[in-house]
């Protein structure tokens, strides 16, 4: 690379918004997780999808990595450069462009946060269905590009991205779905269907790490805040007794958020202070089940009775030994606690709960059918168990998915990232538990680091394909390479 | 090159003698049309010709073995289900050979975990019945429950059920695809084992391979298995009744129950549509033109004519129906709030209740496709895009408009602006506009009319359905995107060198275009010079 490169740059998004200064450069080279650090040449910052396209267009003819970043925090090395070239900083790119009431649906740029969109929605009656307590200095696009579950699962529609635009990786703006109009948003069609243009194009920029281009704004589902909210909770001792409990409740569309987390990832939650943390691991029920019902815009309490009801007779015809309640028992001040924090972003001055524990974390997450949680349990605890890690510092969470015909299990192994033992223990016991789970049939959507080549090895006609088309678009793999199969 | 004898004693060798054919007689029986879907357009006449030879595959081992056969051969290919999408699913070449696809039939229901899988032979008439007795329901597309699930799901797969139940590309769980070139590969969960339950990845997702919104016309490959997801019904029985071709389900009026509403104007028709959405309630929102009604009653064309030729202009334009399923989805008390609720909104909306029956002749049961050949014989829609009701309640009288101009040789239907509805609880609208014509008359505006729909909709800003192998892509395609077919035929030509499967889609209606001399007048735009012949 040569100076040459950094002139260009500068021409294209100013002076200011470029830099090669190494102490800048170090804030990308690590992020939360034990990835290998990565340096950068360049930090760039564009302002617009004219200057992305432009920088990207620069990078492709003069064969630079390009790696897109718009959070503030990252936790899977994904966007710590494995071979140099220029950072992408999209965080000037906040700009929330338009809240359609009408259609419910927000557009806005990739460097907006879950800060910025969940106060501006509020402002206006409405929400965003959102992953569990994402930080709130991390990008919103990038959560839902690299499809983060939403705790709120009651809406058949799954995915809430719309039409978004894009820049392929030889620098040319592309508009997909139904926003590919010309003129757009200029026009009829307001970007509602992220379908099409001819092929379902923005599918390949689905966990795709920034590997494919750069996605510069999108549209999103909104919905509107509810009039009441009940949070209920239910003890849990016997996994497979709750996730039958859920099998039975969720098809029939009852609650909005529902979820399942061990006592380590509640008390990682919820905790005061360290030595509350520490109590709360040891007093928290083994599991919690956590569920939402919901009154919205019209006839809020007789929405909230019909759910009330029917939860009743289930439970005592069915599940009499679930005590599903306003409270938890011995927890009595969880309900005001936790119903604001699942529908806000974990606070940006607050270490992120996930690195509470131990200062770092580790998620082992995947997809599975939800009547597998428990044997995917127990495996993950047999091999903690060889790798001397105490099964009982495992966070587990568990996320149904789809009226709970599927779930997303998550293992959270906490470790101290200065003790460089420890990191070696939890990098050993991460990649052979991904194996072992692997040959038992979880699915794992999100290959990050070290499970990528897992994975790949397992689906290679899928890796195969990918890298022929990958080519198609980034002849020279400057986007984001190293990553995945590329 | 036509099929040699070599070539087919390879390809007897993989079937076997039973399931293949040259026989003129059994291509005669693939030629496109009469009486299906664009039937008789000047697409059809120009375009189709019966195929050279026909294989019927039972596994995706032999699909995969008769397509690197072809493509070594260089034979042409087309694979075939049921046929619905009339000339475009029909051989372009000479000599091509049909892979049908009926005998992979294959059918798994998982009910605890909401999804059949399915093979390209499998039609949505059994999947909803054993769904349904299960608890569960689908999506049955405007090609009715006798076309193939996963062909239907490849370039269609809405109807007004969409307004709960999420658009078709998102239920496409794991799949497996034969690619042009005869390389498998499977996609999301059956990637890293035989599990289909989940769709995407790993990785990037290559289920953008499979449509884009009205489909690719089988030009990227062969999906040979696909597990399709189903969403949560209610548990009482919808019982069938009445006697072909008058049938119906009889509907449990406390779990599910059809209600119609005439609203003062299309203000409020709207309204009622944005407001029911944002109360999430309801199994399915649509308008109903009077268009509808009259297929409905009618038991034959007469009466059709009959009842069509009351209306006129006035009745038309300031009739406004809203149709709306309720579904007792959580129970009969969940069945009520959403009645109280609907009833709420007409209230302030001044809708009036009309006189519905308890019953479901169509959306539910079987897409009433069938019924659009009733007045004309010839019918085709010349738009079905999902988008928002935004662009869903303006595009109907644009494509009304436009259609003056091409009346006749179009059926005059009072300036009748076409259908809306709502999808995912009013995110999306969606609009459909169908144009019908008589077969014996000069078809020959038809065709000019549905190549002007696409540059009314480019000037108009309106997105559409008709991309990619739908209409002339070097049109389209600098307005789309911009630029959408370069990478389209980037991805082909990667895919499928050759240009083996199913030539010359996605390029044929360019090539119609030039083939057809009556469209020459109306291409003013750049296309090359060596589009494929």
């Amino acid at each position: 690379m040569n100076v040459d490169i950094k002139a260009a740059l500068s021409k294209v998004v100013g002076a200011a918004n470029v830099s090669d200064d190494p102490a800048q450069l170090q804030a990308y080279s690590t992020d939360f997780s034990y990835t290998a650090m990565g340096m950068p040449n360049y930090v760039v910052k564009p302002a617009s999808s004219e200057e992305v396209s432009a920088v990207v267009k620069l990078c492709s003819e003069n064969s630079v990595p390009v790696v897109p970043c718009s959070s503030k925090i990252h936790f899977y090395g994904a966007t710590i450069p494995k071979e140099g070239g220029v950072v992408l900083d999209m965080s000037r790119m906040d700009k929330i462009f338009e809240i359609d009431a009408d259609n419910r649906r927000v557009r806005f740029e990739a460097g907006v946060t879950w800060k910025k969109l969940t106060e501006e929605l509020a402002k206006k009656g409405f929400r965003a269905i959102m992953p569990l307590m994402p930080p709130a200095e991390r990008s919103v696009l990038t959560d839902f590009m690299e499809r983060e579950e939403p705790t709120n699962q009651v809406y058949d529609y799954g995915e809430p991205l719309e039409a978004m635009e894009i820049v392929w990786p030889t620098g040319e703006l592309f508009r997909m779905g139904s926003a590919s109009v010309n003129g757009y948003p200029d026009s009829m069609s307001k970007g509602g269907n992220p379908s099409g243009p001819g092929l379902d194009f923005y599918r390949f920029f689905q966990c795709a790490q920034g590997t494919m281009g750069v996605v510069t704004w999108t549209n999103l589902k909104i919905e509107s805040i509810p009039k009441i909210d009940k949070i209920l909770f239910a003890p849990v001792d016997d996994l497979n007794y709750a996730i039958d409990f859920l099998y039975r409740i969720m098809p029939r569309r009852i609650g909005q958020e529902v979820l399942l987390l061990n006592n380590v990832d509640l008390a990682a939650i919820i905790a005061e202070d360290d030595n509350d943390l520490l109590r709360l691991k040891e007093t928290l029920p083994p599991w919690t089940l956590i569920l939402v019902i919901s009154g919205l815009l019209r006839r809020p309490e007789e929405k909230i009775a019909y759910e009330e009801n029917f939860l009743a007779q289930v439970i005592r015809n069915e599940f009499q030994d679930l005590k599903l309640g306003e409270n938890l028992p011995g927890f009595p001040g969880l309900r005001k606690k936790l119903l604001p924090m699942l529908r806000s972003p974990w606070p940006a001055g607050k270490t992120y709960w996930k690195n509470r524990y131990k200062g770092a974390c580790q998620s082992l997450f995947f997809h599975t059918r939800p009547l597998l949680a428990q044997q995917f349990v127990d495996i993950v605890g047999d091999i903690a168990a060889r790798y001397s890690y105490p099964i009982c510092d495992i966070g587990m969470y568990i996320q149904p998915i789809e009226h709970n015909r599927a779930c997303r299990p998550e293992f959270n192994f906490f470790y101290d990232p200065k003790n460089e033992n420890e990191v070696e223990a939890v990098r050993a016991l991460y990649n052979e538990a991904a194996s072992v789970l692997l040959s038992n049939g979880a699915v794992f959507t999100r290959p990050y680091g070290d499970l990528a080549p897992i994975v790949y090895e397992k689906a290679a006609s899928y890796a195969i394909t990918l890298k022929r088309l990958k080519k198609l678009f980034d002849p020279n793999n400057i986007m984001n390479p190293g990553n995945l199969c590329f | 090159m036509a099929i040699s004898k070599n070539i087919y004693k390879v390809l007897e060798a993989i079937v076997g003698p039973e399931y293949i054919s040259d026989d003129p007689v059994i291509n005669e029986s693939y030629r496109s049309g009469p009486g299906g879907y664009e039937n008789g357009l000047g697409y059809e006449r120009v375009m189709t010709t019966i195929p050279g030879c026909v294989i019927l595959p039972r596994t995706t081992e032999e699909v995969q073995k008769i397509v690197k056969v072809c493509y070594r051969n260089e034979v042409p290919y087309v694979p075939y289900a049921t046929g619905f999408y009339g000339p475009r699913s029909h051989p372009h070449v000479e000599d091509a050979l049909i892979i049908d696809m009926k005998r992979m039939n294959d059918f798994i229901l998982d009910e605890k975990h909401f999804y059949v899988e399915v093979g390209p032979g499998m039609v949505y008439s059994p999947i909803q019945e054993e769904a349904m007795k299960h608890g569960a329901y689908v999506v049955i597309g405007g090609g009715g429950a006798q076309a193939s699930a996963i062909a239907n799901l490849l370039g269609d797969g809405w109807s007004p059920l969409s307004h709960r139940i999420c658009l078709p590309h998102r239920r496409i769980l794991g799949t497996e695809l034969v690619m042009p070139d005869g390389e498998i590969v499977r996609m999301g969960s059956l990637a890293t084992g035989d599990d289909p339950f989940w769709g995407e990845g790993p990785g990037p997702d290559l289920r953008g391979l499979l449509r884009g919104f009205t489909g690719v016309r089988g030009c990227l490959g062969i999906v040979t298995r696909m597990a399709i997801k189903t969403l949560p019904f209610q548990p009482e029985r919808l019982v069938p009744t009445g006697i072909s071709p008058n049938t119906a389900l009889a509907l449990p009026e406390k779990r599910v129950k059809w209600v119609n509403f005439i609203m003062p104007s299309k203000k409020e028709q709207v309204a009622a549509m944005v407001e029911i959405g944002r109360a999430e309630i309801a199994g399915a929102v649509t308008k109903v033109p009077l268009f509808w009604r009259a297929i409905a009653k009618a038991e034959d064309k007469e009466h059709f004519w009959e009842l069509w030729s009351k209306e006129n202009e006035q009745t038309v334009a300031n009739t406004f129906i809203v149709r709306v399923l309720l579904i007792g989805y959580t129970s009969e008390e969940q069945m009520e709030y959403d009645e109280h609720v609907l009833n709420d909104i007409m209230a302030e909306l001044n809708g009036k209740p009309t006189r519905t029956k308890p019953s479901d002749e169509s959306w539910i049961k079987n897409a009433d496709s069938a019924g659009m050949w009733l007045m004309c014989g010839g019918y085709v829609s010349v738009d079905y895009i999902i988008e928002t009701l935004s662009q869903s309640t303006e595009h109907g009288p644009a494509y009304a408009d436009l259609k003056k101009k091409y009346t006749p040789p179009l059926m005059p239907d009072y300036g009748d602006p076409g259908w809306f509805q709502s999808f995912e609880c009013g995110h999306e609208g969606y609009s459909e506009f169908l144009i019908y014509w008589d077969q014996d008359d000069d078809t020959n505006k038809v065709d000019q009319f549905y190549l002007d729909t696409s540059k009314m909709n480019i000037k108009n800003r309106f997105y559409t359905s008709l991309l990619g192998p739908h209409q002339p892509m070097y049109l389209t395609g600098p307005k789309y995107g911009p630029n959408y077919h370069l990478y389209f035929l980037k991805i082909k030509n990667e895919f499928d060198p050759k240009w083996m499967s199913h030539p010359p889609v996605p390029l044929a209606h360019d090539v119609f275009v030039e083939r057809a001399p009556w469209m020459h007048n109306m291409k003013d735009w750049e296309s090359p010079d060596d589009l494929p012949k």
